[in-house]
């Protein structure tokens, strides 16, 4: 009935009236000649009011000769007719017209500019160039390069790292990320070297600071290697302390510098199995369109059934914004199906224990620093009780390197104990 | 007349038999009733009267009487007429 209604609507449909003694034979007649007639009610003074569509009025008049009543136009409804009134009522249109060209133009500018992310730098020096390159109050929005002022503002700026160039609608939001800088006050602020790893001290060269391990020994990670308090030096006659110099009893707090070298062990652990199985792409694919709604699922292209026995998928959502707290429940999918094939692979036991080795050095060598330089490696096949099918590797390697890492000075750091949970071996 | 009453009492035997609608067969209306809210008359043979409170639907050689109060024709379609209102009765007229 809803699309009877609007079919109505966009036809135009006329209410009319007729005489009460001539209606039923109005009615029968209009009827057996197909013209639809709805909406039959008496609305007093002896006259019957009924709806019919635009196409059934000139037929209708053929009807009223026939049976010599006359009828009445009471109201016209429908698309025809407003846009016939809007027609004649030019200004209206124009001003509607007007209205949606006005707010086209007045959305395609910039209103607003954020700054974001900024502590130490001036928010006025970033907008400044964001002028320069093109980005102020009033441009035109397609008429800014976002690529070109985040390129402006990093290499004029001082102290970013990062700049980003953002235009959401008449608001355009840069983002910025400041470099973490050391402080360039001048002062020597106390920072102590504290072990980063575990590890075998190799060697140690101190720069400044006082050093707390030696040579060949061991240190557990977070612990001071070379500190910030400086001890008075011990002088000869350091038992009568009222003769001494004032100044050589206190302790001095420097930013401490130095290397420590240290042998540091990495423990790995990787497993094959003597038979693999798995799946694994063919590289073909179907992609799948449709449109979500609560639960139900209407697909608009591709298959209603995976022709692949064996698949992967990827779904893609895109939702329609939430406006306040009205969240549509519509969504758009797209979903990828990737064929798969299983597979099934055997290995020797040489080249499992091989590929398990491999594996755990992998492993082990996401963990090492770039500068270390690796003394050696042990590889070791885990014998298990029973038989299975599968190869475990356990894998040693022992480095050299630098585990010195600088950290403010704390007055309660002592001697050792691990401050963070990760370790080195 | 004796003629056609013997050939309606065929068809309704026929159709009884064959298990066919009758409202096919015979040619006769079929009634819906929503509640006392509206009535569809299917295959219907025009209006003779019509007023706020009484609304008579010609069907094949009767005639349908609907009373009650404010009662509308919804739409008029050459074989089918849905009146709405408060519906009081429904009686057929010989």
């Amino acid at each position: 009935m809803l699309l009877f209604k609007i079919l109505s609507y966009l036809g135009g449909f006329v209410t009319i009236s007729v005489p009460e003694e001539c209606l039923e034979r109005f009615i029968n007649m209009a009827t057996a000649r197909g013209i639809f007639l709805w909406g039959i009610m008496e609305t007093g003074a002896d006259r019957v009011a009924l709806k019919v569509r635009l196409s059934g009025v000139r037929p209708m008049r053929h009807v009223a000769r026939m049976t010599r009543c006359r009828f009445r136009i009471e109201a016209r409804a429908g698309l025809p007719f407003v846009i016939g009134r809007l027609k004649r009522r030019k200004t209206l249109l124009g001003g509607a017209l007007l209205f949606m060209v006005v707010l086209y133009m007045l959305s395609s500018f910039i209103w607003e500019i954020k700054v974001t992310g900024h502590k130490r730098v001036d928010e006025q020096v970033i907008e400044q160039l964001a002028r320069q390159s093109g980005l102020y109050r009033g441009a035109l929005r397609w008429a800014v390069n976002e690529r070109a002022v985040e390129d402006v503002i990093l290499r004029q700026v001082p102290g970013l790292s990062w700049v980003s160039v953002h235009i959401e609608g008449t608001r355009a939001r840069i983002e910025v990320v400041e470099k973490k800088l050391p402080p360039r006050d001048g002062a020597e602020r106390p920072f102590d070297v504290v072990a980063d790893k575990d590890g075998l001290v190799k060697e140690i060269l101190v720069f400044s600071g006082h050093p707390l391990v030696k040579e060949g020994d061991t240190v557990a990670a977070g612990q001071v290697l070379i500190s910030a308090a400086v001890p008075p030096p011990t002088l000869p006659d350091a038992s009568s302390p009222e003769t001494g110099d004032e100044q050589a009893g206190e302790v001095r707090y420097v930013h401490a510098r130095g290397i420590v070298r240290a042998r540091v062990w990495y423990k790995g652990y990787g497993e094959k199995k003597l038979v693999e199985k798995g799946l694994r792409r063919t590289g073909r694919e179907i992609t799948k369109l449709g449109i979500k709604i609560d639960d139900k699922e209407i697909i608009l292209m591709g298959p209603r059934e995976v022709p692949f026995q064996h698949f992967g998928q990827q779904v893609f959502s895109k939702s329609l914004p939430a406006w306040r707290n009205i969240r549509l429940p519509v969504e758009f999918i797209t979903v990828k199906y990737f064929e798969q094939k299983p597979y099934v692979k055997r290995y020797g036991v040489k080249e499992a224990e091989r590929l398990a080795g491999e594996e755990a050095l992998a492993r082990i060598r996401r963990r090492i620093p770039p500068g270390a330089g690796v003394l050696q490696v042990k590889q070791q096949v885990v014998k298990t009780a029973g038989y299975e099918d599968m190869v475990r590797v356990k894998v040693l390697v022992e480095t050299l390197e630098d585990i010195g890492m600088e950290k403010p000075h704390r007055g309660d750091r002592g001697g050792s104990g691990a401050v963070h949970g990760e370790r080195g071996s | 007349m004796a003629w056609k009453e013997f050939k309606n009492k065929f068809k309704r035997k026929l159709s009884d038999y064959l298990e066919l609608p009758g409202d096919i067969m015979l040619d006769l209306p079929k009634i819906v009733l929503v509640g006392n809210l509206q009535v569809f008359i299917e295959n219907h043979r025009g209006i003779q009267e019509y007023h706020r409170q009484l609304v008579r639907v010609v069907v094949n050689d009767k005639v349908i009487e609907i009373t009650g109060e404010n009662l509308a024709l919804r739409n008029i379609l050459p074989d089918e007429i849905c009146v709405e209102g408060q519906i009081a009765s429904l009686t057929f007229i010989d």
